[in-house]
């Protein structure tokens, strides 16, 4: 345990990848040049993530490396008062479960004491708002051309976000709340996903999805988030997206058609006009033969946002299935992102990005839902009881 | 026979750099054409590939000797042809043609020649960065051929690979 | 099973909501006192029952606060007239032993109940003499153990409901709380009346 920690570590401090080999170079040198690290306490599996507040937990903060989106179909003839019962009932697993605490009526208890960062997000969709006879703040989203979305990624009347940094914590937190919800609504859809395990990298690094491209450079940071994501009340709103990765022609690319299809560096993750990450794209910049140095049909060109008040915070998080017996990855993005309003926020740039992309050649969304997310509540509140009680 | 010879030593300085580029989206005409020397301004660029253009992913500009580039339309695609239409005369001088387009398979591929209106100013010859680009260093190693002569080579061998592609 | 002290051990960079843990604790309590009426208000199930019973009818979370609390206090939910239970923490911060005599809820009749070995397995019978909790002690009711018995829910217990009860001490006060109704596979244990059959609390008719 302590020596896997320390390799970690060694890895993280010598900035090298995940190969074993470079790995285990870096232990000697760590050790020698971070003894600190030998008495650094464990603090992954304990820490926790504040429930209660005005805004829910599980947007703001850096994203932590599982995740376990679960939507809910509700029955016909669901009402109200059904509804903030449910509510109820999920809020206070949430806010035991995330503390370290196991719920009320928690066969598996033993698996609580660990919370790893846990959050829980819930998410209202359109259906939801119906059935409690009520005007839903979000409405599913229009049909972009892109699009190949299949029914069993698709909608949902209820969702839980649940984040840990450790994937049983995700793993017994979605049993639980699964088992609680059973009596209200059906699983529609549970979406599964992963970033970059806890010390691999610095907090707030900017993470790589799987076709190997700095993913969400461009988030709002800090004091942006706030005109971006939080309405007064501490709403938001969310749409999770299912984004297949075409690996296998993603494959035979040479690194600067691929750079030229996201309009960044793939390993510094800069942009083609620039030299550092952050550096603001120059879309006005040409290279020598009078070229644009941003092509004016590379993702982030498509995307850009300048308005911070129209920005989206992205909290992506990959996803890789089990390949097929040709070998043929099921891999791709659980793309995710928080904004005050979608339709002035995510549609446009969506639009944007539909109608000219050239990454649109490698990635599929075969999956979509909208969700209201409701404010955050106190000791004696529950989520939802601004819409529901 | 000397066409051949000519053709043979453009196909090595210039292609063989960007061997994988061999199979993907290449221009294959142009007009004006490369280097040319126009005694009167056109009004529009045809570029034509060896495969169909997908219009979205078509960037054809024209710039001036001072890299201000001249007002055009969006090209407008037909199959494997792309034109821009310019949006006013342009004046006696030197002009760099550039293009970035993408093959079905996704590589992108781009380059730029020259071309010169009236009173013949040396054309500038750019530099085109990308997989499709002639390094300079190539163009030097050319030796005694002129940078004229590569590309009227380059022209002719690659319009007569044209008549035999479509045939 | 996981106490706050565990957690609080570790220092870090994130906050520690040992805060909201204790808050959540005698939350219950605050909401019962507010809620008492508000939710199943189930008729002839012994609401007045409380009032004639104890001297002082209006449950008072403070008034009752410095003997017994619930803690963490939970209802299997189930159909109108199926036995179901009620569990929880009963932590007693006094000084002295405290005895349960019995417990009443407007939902339904209610009994102590233990669980206890008979002919080779596990059955549940009333808790002869009710539940002492040490001085500065708890006692858990949990699935498999001692538990509040709901005899006969006159109607659904919902998940998500809101139910309340009272415990009733040997000394004459009650301590009122507040459980949440929850889908429970578990807590399916065979009932066995035994020898007693004396009903504690509010009488079924």
């Amino acid at each position: 345990m302590t020596s896997r920690r320390h390799l970690l570590t060694g890895a993280a401090a010598a900035g090298l990848g995940a190969a074993a080999g470079a790995g285990l170079t870096a232990v000697a040198g760590a050790d020698n040049v971070v003894p600190a690290a030998a008495v650094e306490p464990l603090t992954t599996g304990t820490a926790t993530v504040p429930f209660h507040g005005p805004r829910q937990a599980g947007i703001a903060e850096d994203p932590p490396a599982h995740a376990a989106f679960v939507a809910f179909t509700l029955p016909a003839g669901t009402d109200r008062r059904a509804l903030a019962r449910m509510m109820r009932l999920l809020t206070d697993d949430a806010r035991r479960l995330t503390q370290g605490v196991p719920a009320l009526g928690d066969t598996d208890a033993t698996l609580a004491p660990l919370p790893s960062r846990l959050t829980v997000t819930f998410g209202l969709g359109p259906g939801l708002y119906r059935a409690a006879g009520l005007k839903a703040p979000v409405a599913d989203l229009p049909e972009f051309r892109i699009d190949r979305l299949e029914r069993r990624w698709s909608g949902g009347d209820l969702l839980l976000q649940i984040c840990a940094d450790d994937p049983l914590t995700v793993a017994h937190t979605q049993r639980m709340l699964i088992k609680d919800t059973r009596p209200f609504a059906a699983v529609r859809w549970v979406q599964q996903g992963f970033r970059r395990s806890p010390g691999v990298q610095a907090p707030e690094h900017t993470q790589r999805n799987v076709m190997g491209q700095l993913d969400g450079t461009a988030n709002p940071r800090g004091a942006e988030i706030d005109p971006a994501v939080w309405n007064a009340d501490g709403s938001t709103t969310l749409v999770v997206r299912r984004v297949r990765a075409e690996m296998e022609t993603w494959d035979i690319l040479s690194v600067a058609d691929k750079e030229n299809a996201v309009g960044r560096r793939l390993d510094s993750g800069a942009p083609l006009s620039g030299a550092q990450e952050h550096d603001e794209p120059d879309f006005t910049k040409l290279d020598a033969s009078g070229l644009p140095a941003m092509p004016d049909f590379s993702h982030v060109t498509r995307a850009h946002v300048t308005d911070p008040a129209l920005k989206i915070l992205r909290r992506p998080y990959n996803y890789d299935g089990a390949p097929n017996a040709a070998g043929r990855p099921d891999s791709g993005l659980i793309f995710a992102s928080y904004q005050k309003d979608i339709a002035r926020q995510f549609v446009p740039i969506q639009q944007r990005l539909a109608e000219k992309d050239l990454l649109n050649e490698w990635i599929t969304p075969i999956g979509s839902a909208v969700f209201a997310v409701p404010p955050g509540c106190d000791e004696d509140g529950w989520i939802g009881e601004q819409v529901l009680g | 026979m000397r066409r051949l010879l000519l053709s043979a030593a453009v196909f090595v300085a210039v292609l063989a750099p960007s061997a994988p580029a061999w199979a993907h989206a290449q221009l294959v005409k142009a007009v004006p054409a490369r280097d040319a020397a126009l005694p009167s301004a056109p009004s529009t660029v045809e570029l034509t590939f060896s495969e169909d253009l997908n219009p979205e992913f078509t960037t054809i500009v024209v710039s001036d000797v001072a890299r201000q580039r001249v007002p055009a339309s969006a090209p407008a695609v037909d199959g494997p042809s792309g034109t821009l239409t310019l949006g006013r005369p342009l004046n006696d001088g030197a002009y760099t043609v550039a293009y970035r387009v993408v093959s079905a398979d996704g590589h992108t591929v781009q380059g730029s020649y020259g071309f010169t209106v009236g009173d013949p100013t040396p054309p500038v010859a750019a530099p085109a960065p990308g997989s499709a680009g002639i390094p300079p260093a190539v163009l030097i190693g050319l030796g005694g051929l002129g940078v004229v002569l590569a590309g009227a080579a380059a022209y002719l061998y690659l319009s007569g690979k044209r008549r035999r592609m479509t045939t | 099973m996981l106490t706050i002290h565990e957690i609080s051990r570790h220092s870090g960079n994130y906050s520690w909501a040992v805060a909201d843990l204790c808050s959540m604790r005698t939350n219950v309590l605050r909401a019962a006192a507010a809620l008492a009426v508000a939710t199943l208000g189930l008729a002839g199930c012994g609401g007045s029952g409380s009032d004639a019973a104890a001297p002082a009818p209006a449950p008072s979370a403070t008034a009752t606060a410095t003997t017994l609390t619930m803690k963490d206090p939970w209802v299997k939910a189930g159909p109108a007239g199926e036995m179901t239970a009620a569990f929880g923490t009963i932590v007693n911060d006094t000084d002295a032993d405290i005895t349960v005599t019995s417990a009443e809820s407007p939902a339904s009749p209610l009994e102590l109940h233990e669980m206890t070995m008979k002919d080779g397995k596990m059955v549940m019978q009333p808790k002869a003499g009710g539940f002492v909790i040490k001085a500065k002690g708890d006692h858990e009711l949990a699935p498999g153990g001692d538990h509040l018995m709901l005899m006969k829910p006159a109607k659904a217990i919902e998940p998500g409901d809101e139910v309340t009860f009272t415990l009733k001490l040997a000394g004459g006060q009650t301590v009122p709380f507040t459980a949440i109704a929850k889908p429970f596979a578990g807590a399916g244990e065979s009932y066995d009346p035994g020898h007693s059959m004396a009903p504690m609390g509010s009488a079924a008719p």
